[in-house]
């Protein structure tokens, strides 16, 4: 029944598509006759390139040397290039080179000239006096070689044609001079030029034809794939919503994900097709113009874009599979949002936006297939299909587990979301309503809930990567420990842990409970969570140094924080504990585990809300190196909130674990030579220091044992719990709704 | 049929409410604690000005929204525990519910036979019987969006009908629709009573109700305010004009509920975001 309904949908969403005209003309039409006109339009800029004549005037006081001439007869000599398409106008002329290069100016402007070259005066008695040699001394100003000008504006296209070919025409003259100049003086000419440089390229034939291909082909195959996708999309979704089928078709027999599922199969049917269109479309005309081009007998085409390899096609085409799933998957979510076809169209570009820098990513010099580049989305799937066109296939094989395993988490979560889109009842049945942002600030103020919102909890975490993002690019470099202490704590107190309060009192009901402050059911939980913090310490240390192995700093990334842990460790240890570990302990405990955790429980999901708030507390970190670290420690610490209740042992989690790694920054080796539990704590090989991994191994089990305890601890039914959404039921909600009434009126 | 000897109510729906999130409104409550039942061979009225509830009453019948509190059982299938078996028992007619521009009439209605599960043969006679009874068979390979709205009205019935389904619901179903081709639909409604079929028939026009209708229930602001058949009300109230009678109802109920009091409830927002 699932399957027999999935087919019956995709069939008729298929039909439908394919008897509305437009998506006919979008997917089909358009990429036949896009490529084929893109062709015959580069063709013709070509060839008005090569066919236009440049207007050259040549400015000289007298006459130009004699011999080799530049000019035969009022035209350039054919010696030094091909003076077919230059037109010249000789003006003998003896003024000052300002007037000329104003003059040129105005004349470039009128069109009445493309490029000037002026010659200085005594051009030609100049370059007889260097002929002769009679002075060597080539260091006083008067006996430096004339300089020719030539005038030309960058900004017309016209003027730039005309500027390189009269310099290539100027270049082999000069060439010719400096040849006949060492004939003069009895020289062979092979004395300017002591040797030839030659190239040989040693990449095979194969190579060289892809190297080309394999950089464009994905990409183009993405961005089409995610265009094909988007359109059909918005109809099969948002469309089906404006005309009202939608919900003829929620009250037949078929399941909601048995519609997702055939919405999604038409969409990736559409986004393939758009994909191999285009790109056969591409492929024939660029076939087809390489084979006029050689049959015009044109000299040689600078890049080989004849066709690449049917082993890179077929390679394309298989990987086409989940690129299109994914954005199919994508676009089926937004559209599934968007109320009308036209909401819907708003937001491509937004798609658009965030799915091209990831593309443009793999496109960099020296984006390269390594396990850091692989973990990417869609970058590392990029660059895969790039090493397998290339040939690579040690590289493909090696990297393909990371590489496809991305691809397809990402796929689930897209479709995930696709389909929990269409179970959202406030998704399908979305009327517009006019927005009013005042009305707004009302609506959230009187309608203000108990805990804060998901939505609100996401706009926090945006206000601070924001604040973050803004406040590393505005706030100077710090010189000083006293500066970098200071900026440190204006950025935590007044961009994280300001906001997080300010939020919690305006937005909600009960602020003590969103921010977690009240005290554990378990006091004891509190030094539990320290010693896990201990216990965890050696083992993050070393994901760390795995992470800087997997993603190496840059040097001049390096280099600064260089110089900030000199600062840190100038300054007193007791500064640097307020600095470095108390404040952060308090400020982003209140807003992560406390305002923006608390907000998306409200979700439901406590560990999709713990992921998501580790994510946002990474990213708040800036360098990605750091990130993913702190990323990992923000894990724990949601745990340890969830499981607690309040936000003290997660104060104390965090407290210790930067307390240590201040610490640990500052031991010396001598220190741990002299102490005896020191050296059984640290192994100071290589001048670094390091856990011993004997003690690395003891502290991670006494951490597993901490996490389970922490793990079987009774969920205190208290604040939150009491308070989280769940799927709706009268004996549940009853009570807080009268209770809340009660509240609201005695406000 | 059998169902129906020991199964004597084929909807039974009780203390339904459904409140959501609005910017303008706060927490509105669209439907506030509604019970009813309705049985075989009747046509139940659901009577009620515009914004009453009466929609989206109809959408959790049909499972399409969820409710808050509350059940409902459509033919002995609870529409919150068991959606899809419930589906089958309905079919759905609405001013919401349209049919697609890019087919034609047959291929609409085998689509949603296909749908339900029914096999190639007994589908297609059991098209060919609905489209003679229905006199489609002139729009048979007509597209959607060539047909007029009373056509399209016929495809949904159609389309409603493919399955068999024991229990009807028509929603605002003669909205758009003239006089003649109403007065066809209201027959049709009538006849499918006269083949044991449960009907619930909402609208806001009382003559409708009035010809048509068993039982009838006035909702207003998410609440019943009356049930029972038409004499029943007559009686009771001692008002022979149902318009009459339902607008005494209303400004009564107007006067012991302010409506804001009632609309700004303070059921947490969260409830529908989940």
């Amino acid at each position: 029944m699932f399957f027999a309904n999935i087919r019956l949908i995709f069939l008729r969403e298929l039909r439908d598509q394919l008897r509305d005209r437009r998506t006919l003309f979008a997917v089909v039409v358009l990429p036949l006759l896009l490529y084929p006109l893109l062709g015959v339009l580069i063709f013709q800029v070509q060839q008005f390139l090569k066919e236009h004549t440049s207007k050259i005037r040549i400015v000289t006081a007298d006459d130009l040397p004699p011999q080799p001439r530049l000019l035969d007869g009022g035209k350039l000599a054919a010696e030094f290039g091909d003076p077919r398409h230059i037109e010249i106008e000789i003006v003998p002329s003896s003024k000052s080179f300002d007037d000329i290069r104003s003059q040129s100016q105005a004349d470039i402007a009128l069109g009445l000239c493309d490029a000037v070259v002026y010659f200085p005066p005594d051009f030609a008695q100049q370059l007889a006096r260097i002929r002769a040699g009679n002075d060597k001394r080539e260091d006083k100003p008067e006996n430096a070689s004339p300089e020719t000008q030539i005038i030309f504006d960058a900004a017309r296209d016209k003027s730039r044609v005309a500027q390189q070919r009269i310099e290539s025409i100027l270049l082999h003259w000069r060439n010719s001079l400096g040849e006949s100049n060492l004939e003069a003086s009895n020289v062979s000419a092979i004395a300017a030029r002591p040797f030839n440089l030659k190239q040989t390229d040693v990449a095979p034939a194969v190579r060289r034809r892809v190297a080309l291909w394999s950089k464009i082909l994905p990409f183009i195959l993405m961005v089409w794939a995610l265009t094909g996708a988007f359109y059909p999309a918005v109809d099969l979704c948002a469309g089906e919503k404006e005309r009202g089928t939608l919900e003829t078709l929620l009250t037949s027999p078929a399941a909601r994900q048995e519609i997702v599922c055939g919405k999604l199969l038409t969409v990736m049917t559409f986004s393939m097709a758009t994909a191999i269109l285009n790109l056969a479309s591409m492929l024939a005309t660029g076939a087809f113009i390489v084979s006029q081009i050689q049959r015009m007998g044109a000299a040689r085409i600078p890049l080989d874009i004849s066709a690449p390899p049917i082993s890179a096609l077929l390679c394309l085409l298989l990987a086409l599979v989940p690129i299109s799933a994914l954005f199919s998957a994508l676009s089926l979510a937004i559209a599934a949002f968007a109320r009308s076809s036209k909401e819907g169209h708003y937001y491509l570009v937004p798609l658009l936006m965030l799915s091209l820098p990831l593309m443009m990513l793999s496109i960099v010099p020296g984006a390269e297939l390594d396990l850091g580049f692989s973990l990417i989305p869609l970058t590392g799937l990029l660059l895969w299909l790039r090493a397998f066109i290339e040939g690579q296939y040690f590289d493909v094989l090696r990297f393909s587990l990371p590489v496809l395993g991305m691809t397809a988490l990402c796929c689930f979560f897209a479709i995930r979301w696709a389909v929990s889109q269409f179970n959202n009842e406030s998704v399908l049945f979305r009327e517009s309503e006019r927005f009013d942002l005042i009305q707004w600030f009302r609506y959230l103020h009187r309608n203000r809930q108990v805990l804060p919102t998901a939505g609100q909890a996401v706009l926090l975490a945006l206000l601070i990567l924001l604040a973050r993002f803004g406040f590393s690019l505005a706030a100077p470099q710090p010189t000083s420990w006293s500066i970098m202490a200071m900026t440190t704590l204006i950025l935590l107190i007044g961009f994280v842990a300001v906001p997080a309060c300010l939020m919690s009192v305006l937005f909600t009901r009960r602020p003590v409970h969103t921010l977690l402050l009240r005290p554990p059911a378990f006091s004891a939980t509190i030094p539990i969570a320290a010693l896990l913090a201990a216990a965890l310490h050696p083992l993050l240390l070393w994901l760390n140094q795995g992470i800087a192995w997997l993603y190496p700093l840059n040097p001049l990334a390096a280099a600064k924080l260089g110089e900030i842990e000199q600062m840190f460790l100038a300054a007193p240890l007791w500064q640097a504990l307020a600095v470095i570990c108390l404040a952060p302990a308090i400020c982003e405990e209140l807003a992560f585990r406390g305002f923006i955790l608390s907000g998306l429980r409200q979700g439901g999901r406590d560990w999709t809300a713990i992921f998501i708030t580790s994510a946002v507390f990474g990213l708040a970190h800036g360098i990605l190196q750091q990130s993913l670290g702190a990323a990992v420690i923000g894990v724990v610490i949601g745990f340890v909130a969830v499981k607690t209740g309040s936000l003290w042992p997660g104060v104390a989690y965090h407290a210790v674990h930067n307390g240590l790694s201040v610490c640990i920054g500052r031991l010396t080796v001598e220190a741990i030579d002299t102490h005896s539990i020191l050296r059984m704590l640290f192994d100071s090989a290589d001048g670094q220091i390091l856990y011993r991994w004997p003690v690395a191994i003891i502290a991670g089990c006494v951490a597993l044992g901490l996490l389970w305890w922490l793990k079987s601890l009774p969920s205190s039914p208290r604040g939150e719990i009491l308070y989280r959404a769940r799927p709706a039921t009268t004996w549940y909600d009853r009570p807080i709704a009268s209770r809340l009434e009660h509240q609201h009126d005695a406000a | 049929m059998d169902a129906l000897s020991y199964n004597a109510k084929m909807i039974e729906v009780r203390e339904l409410s459904k409140s959501y999130a609005d910017l303008r409104r706060g927490q509105f409550t669209a439907l506030a604690g509604v019970s009813f039942s309705a049985r075989p061979g009747e046509i139940f009225g659901l009577l009620g000005p515009n914004g009453a509830g009466k929609t989206t009453l109809l959408r959790i019948l049909s499972t399409v929204l969820q409710p808050t509190s509350g059940t409902a059982i459509v033919g002995g299938c609870d529409v919150v525990a068991q959606p899809a078996l419930a589906r089958k028992q309905i079919g759905f007619v609405s001013a919401n519910t349209a049919i697609y521009d890019r087919m034609t009439a047959w291929e609409m209605v085998e689509y949603f036979g296909r749908l339900h599960g029914i096999a190639p043969e007994p589908l297609r006679e059991r098209m060919e019987s609905l489209f003679a009874r229905l006199a489609m068979n002139e729009i048979r390979d007509l597209p959607g969006a060539k047909m007029s709205t009373g056509m399209k009205q016929k495809v949904s019935i159609a389309r409603a009908l493919v399955h068999d389904p024991p229990v009807l619901i028509f929603d605002e179903a003669t909205i758009g629709l003239d006089v003649l081709v109403a007065r066809a639909l209201l027959q049709i409604i009538a006849q499918l009573r006269e083949q044991g079929k449960c009907i619930i028939f909402s609208t806001h026009i009382m003559r409708e109700a009035e010809r048509l209708c068993d039982a009838i229930a006035f909702i207003h602001r998410g609440r019943i305010l009356t049930t029972g058949s038409l004499e029943e009300l007559r009686d009771r109230f001692e008002e022979p004009d149902l318009e009459e009678l339902f607008f005494g109802l209303i400004s009564d109920n107007d006067q012991k509920v302010p409506s804001s009091k009632f609309h700004v409830s303070g059921l947490p927002e969260r409830a529908l975001l989940t």
